[in-house]
């Protein structure tokens, strides 16, 4: 409550400088510093209520960003676009180094089951829901049933996105270690190959139902291929360049990170290569080559985590454009559910065919729920293909993707608690059945 | 393979080679590491490779003024009083005294020198001779601290000189703070524009408001993670706002590091939390003034050379006529100044500040000049300490004529690692 009053009183503060303000920078210095405040206060408001911190830096960023209370206005949001970069260049890396090829063998079966049904219930679900209430969508209305069949397809492509940045924020902020937290963390980071393939699959697809007007960039098969492929060599020569170098950087590893961040991210912009799955990979090499010097470099880069997440998840909060919801507002909640129902579903089937305990494997469906980054990237690409056509898609597409960055982590949450993979501030575990999970987790391990 | 992928790889291959070949010479002969951050930033930059466009340079600026912040904090929290008591009076006026030498001086040096060579009148060369006194005052905490590691700190050599580099910082940043007032674009409030003296009381008003809000705001928080991120809010916002009228976000945050510091229940933990990260901050002023720089439009390389001559003559008399005034000659000893001689972090700070001012004449001249200035003196920096410490010590040992081994040892055997500071 004190810091609420304080943050009202600086709120007033500012306002009253604002009239003498003479410098650009200045002001998006002063909104930043004010929404690192907001989501600090607001992280903790939620974290007293045992929900994840980053929901309560999301909330902060929407509460004050352009679109509900323009404290931070979207010059500003735009102007810390550079910040934001570094943050998810950083996010995404230390999620790569996350994965240790030793795990990758143990768990990799079962990953590859999870996310594959995973994906395809949640698809087919997303894409047939749209499909049969087409003729009560707004936008679908002077579409032919081909056309509606393509955006169908695409808009469900785009559905199944997960967020590696969610699942590494909340596995930082909890330290969760565990079945349930490892193959969470496995399906959300392959996934994000895989559904860059399926989206330029279904764009082509969508291409033929529902041809954009002349004129309109089109994106070649090679691209994509080299999108991936090339994200994977660059990312693995940008693994091997940081071990090589981890044998004579023996000190300042926080400030390497960053620097090797900074750097790796523009090599892999100007190849033309997707940064996050770059920087994935990268970290992977870099974990997995160096021995324990990977895993120095790992723990300085999660030193420094803390305010990393509140500023990324501050300004992704802020990004939201909410106002573009108000045509289709009401659907975004039924897509949601069907996005949920598919995820479940899936996460059942594949538990169960992957041979993983129920107890465990139940849980994991509530980790793949937050969206993020990857995700707006990809509805930006629909935009640029159907600039008219794509417009609401992408509104609604950002509607859904509001709704789960704030209930995913929650869910994930508590996924992890109910798994017992939560340690409390003396290291022992969170839930009361924390011991039989513990116990049962070599085995759920080895099953998958 | 694009120009822009090469050119990315060579300036990471520059960066690591020069941060090994630093870290190398560092632990040979003692010396500041830093400088292959700012060669990195100008590799990076406009002016060379182009990497960093100047818009992007220009989308940077934020951060950059954070680092600033950053800096003005770490200097304010210097001033805690319960520490600054134990230190003699006499060191206090020493330092004062050497300060304002070195400002009028090089004040009244560089001012002739821009009139004469820059064919200015003494409007337009008032205030970049003014900058530029400012920014010689300023002395270099990381040399200071290296070269007295392992040596008592109740030791008189080392509290003189402990003072005077703080009083040297927060002279460079209250002149350069009092220029930014007065030479304040005019704003215009109920009708009449904003006189210096309102701005200088905005500048210290943000730092103290913001100081006492943020203790507020803090409470008794003490976890590191949280203390770190909430002060880091609590920077960017005092800066910010410092930023945003037009004054000098140095001493509005050194204000509100002073107050932070002072009335806080957990100061050691703040300091703790500012520690964490000011090495990073540092190096990343370093690279955005690198990346920063631009060649100065005038013929600058005479006038910066006089810069340097006149800065370090200024230092080393000054500090001489100082300790002599005072009486402190006995504990200083003839050529104490040179231990003031290095230049770093701060230098670079008011400069850059400088050059994001509104309304600043000769820009790039005076950025070029600190510059210039930090690169040829912080890497030196420890080892003037050290010479002007060991001959000290080994003059005060009592019942010899020849050096004392154990000072001369002592002092060899100070581990090299880099220090924080400015």
């Amino acid at each position: 409550m004190r810091r609420l009053l304080i943050l009202g009183l600086l709120l007033v503060g500012m306002q009253l400088l604002v009239p003498i303000g003479v410098e650009r920078h200045g002001s998006v210095l002063l909104a930043f510093g004010f929404l690192v405040l907001a989501a600090y206060t607001s992280g903790e408001m939620f974290a007293s209520m045992r929900m994840p911190k980053i929901v309560g830096y999301l909330v902060a960023g929407m509460l004050f960003g352009p679109s509900i209370m323009g404290v931070v206005d979207s010059s500003a949001v735009s102007r810390l676009e550079p910040v934001a970069s570094l943050a998810i260049a950083l996010i995404a890396f230390l999620a790569g180094a996350e994965l240790r090829w030793s795990e990758v063998r143990e768990r990799g079966r079962a990953i590859m089951m999870i996310l594959g049904t995973e994906l395809t219930m949640t698809f087919v679900l997303v894409a047939g829901a749209m499909i049969a209430a087409s003729r009560y969508i707004p936008f679908f209305e002077n579409e032919s049933f081909k056309a509606v069949v393509g955006f169908s397809i695409l808009f469900a492509s785009i559905a199944v996105v997960h967020s590696p940045a969610v699942t590494m924020a909340l596995l930082t902020e909890t330290r969760a270690r565990g079945p349930v937290a490892r193959t969470t963390l496995g399906v959300v980071l392959v996934s994000d190959v895989v559904v860059i393939v399926l989206f330029s699959a279904a764009l082509a697809v969508a291409r033929v139902l529902a041809p954009p007007q002349e004129g309109v960039s089109t994106v070649g098969l090679s691209e994509i291929v080299w999108e991936i492929g090339g994200s994977v060599l660059v990312g693995a020569a940008i693994g091997l360049g940081v071990a090589a170098l981890l044998l004579v950087m023996k000190r300042e590893l926080g400030l390497f990170a960053i620097v090797m961040t900074f750097l790796a991210a523009e090599l892999a912009r100007l190849s033309h290569v997707d940064v996050l799955l770059a920087l994935l990979v990268a970290g992977f090499v870099t974990e997995n080559v160096s021995g324990g010097r990977g895993e120095k470099l790992r723990h300085a880069m999660e030193r420094s985590a803390a305010p990393v997440l509140v500023v990324f998840f501050a300004l992704a909060g802020a990004g939201l454009a909410l106002r573009t919801l108000s045509g289709v507002w009401w659907l975004v909640i039924p897509v949601v559910l069907i996005r949920a129902l598919g995820i479940w579903a899936g996460c059942r089937i594949g538990v169960r065919w992957a041979g993983i305990p129920p107890k465990a494997g139940d849980n994991i469906w509530m980790g793949l729920v937050a969206q993020a980054g990857v995700a707006i990237g990809l509805a930006a690409v629909v935009t640029e293909v159907y600039p008219e056509r794509g417009a609401p898609l992408q509104a609604l597409f950002l509607g859904v993707l509001a709704v789960n960055q704030l209930l995913g982590p929650i869910l994930f949450r508590r996924a992890l608690a109910s798994s017992g993979e939560i340690p409390n501030g003396d290291g022992d575990i969170e839930s009361e059945e924390a011991e039989d999970s513990i116990e049962e987790q070599p085995a759920t391990a080895t099953a998958g | 393979m694009s120009s822009g992928i090469f050119l990315v790889i060579v300036v990471a291959a520059a960066y690591f080679a020069a941060h090994v070949a630093f870290e190398w010479i560092g632990r040979r002969w003692l010396v500041v590491s830093g400088a292959e951050y700012l060669l990195l930033g100008i590799l990076l930059g406009p002016q060379v490779s182009g990497v960093l466009s100047p818009d992007t340079v220009q989308d940077l600026a934020p951060i950059s003024t954070l680092a600033l912040g950053w800096m003005g904090t770490v200097v304010g929290a210097r001033f805690y009083v319960p520490s600054l008591v134990r230190i003699p009076r006499g060191a206090f006026r020493v330092a004062l005294a050497e300060s304002c030498i070195t400002f009028l001086v090089v004040t009244l040096l560089e001012v002739v020198a821009i009139m004469w060579l820059f064919d200015a009148p003494l409007v337009q060369a008032l205030l970049p001779a003014l900058a530029l006194g400012g920014i010689a005052t300023a002395s270099s905490s990381a040399g200071v601290q290296l070269g007295t590691r392992g040596l008592d700190e109740q030791d008189a050599g080392v509290m003189y000189l402990s003072a005077a580099v703080l009083v040297n910082a927060v002279i460079a940043v209250v002149i350069f703070g009092l220029l930014a007032s007065i030479w304040h674009p005019s704003v215009v409030v109920n009708g009449r524009p904003l006189t210096a003296t309102e701005w200088m009381a905005i500048t210290i008003g943000i730092g103290a408001l913001g100081g006492i809000l943020f203790q507020l705001f803090l409470g008794d928080e003490s976890d590191p993670d949280r203390l770190f991120v909430a002060l880091a809010g609590g920077i960017i916002l005092v800066s910010g706002a410092a930023s945003h009228v037009g004054v000098s976000p140095l001493l509005s945050t050194l204000v509100f590091g002073a107050m932070l510091v002072n009335i806080s229940h957990v100061s050691d933990a703040l300091v703790a939390a500012l520690d964490r990260v000011q090495r990073p901050l540092y190096v990343v002023l370093l690279l955005f003034a690198g990346a920063a720089w631009q060649p100065s439009t005038s013929a600058w390389a005479l006038p910066v050379a006089l810069f340097l001559a006149a800065r370090i003559g200024a230092k080393v008399g000054g500090a001489r006529l100082a300790a002599r005034m005072n009486g402190a000659m006995p504990i200083l000893g003839r050529q104490w100044g040179w231990a003031l001689v290095g230049q770093g972090g701060l230098a670079l700070a008011i400069a850059l500040n400088y050059v994001y001012q509104d309304g600043g004449t000769l820009p790039y001249f005076v950025f070029t000049a600190a510059i210039t200035s930090v690169l040829v003196t912080d890497l030196l920096s420890a080892r003037f300490v050290r010479g002007v410490l060991g001959a000290v010590l080994d003059q005060q040992v009592p019942g010899t004529t020849e050096p004392d081994v154990k000072v001369t040892e002592k002092l060899e055997s100070v581990p090299s690692s880099p220090k924080l500071g400015w």
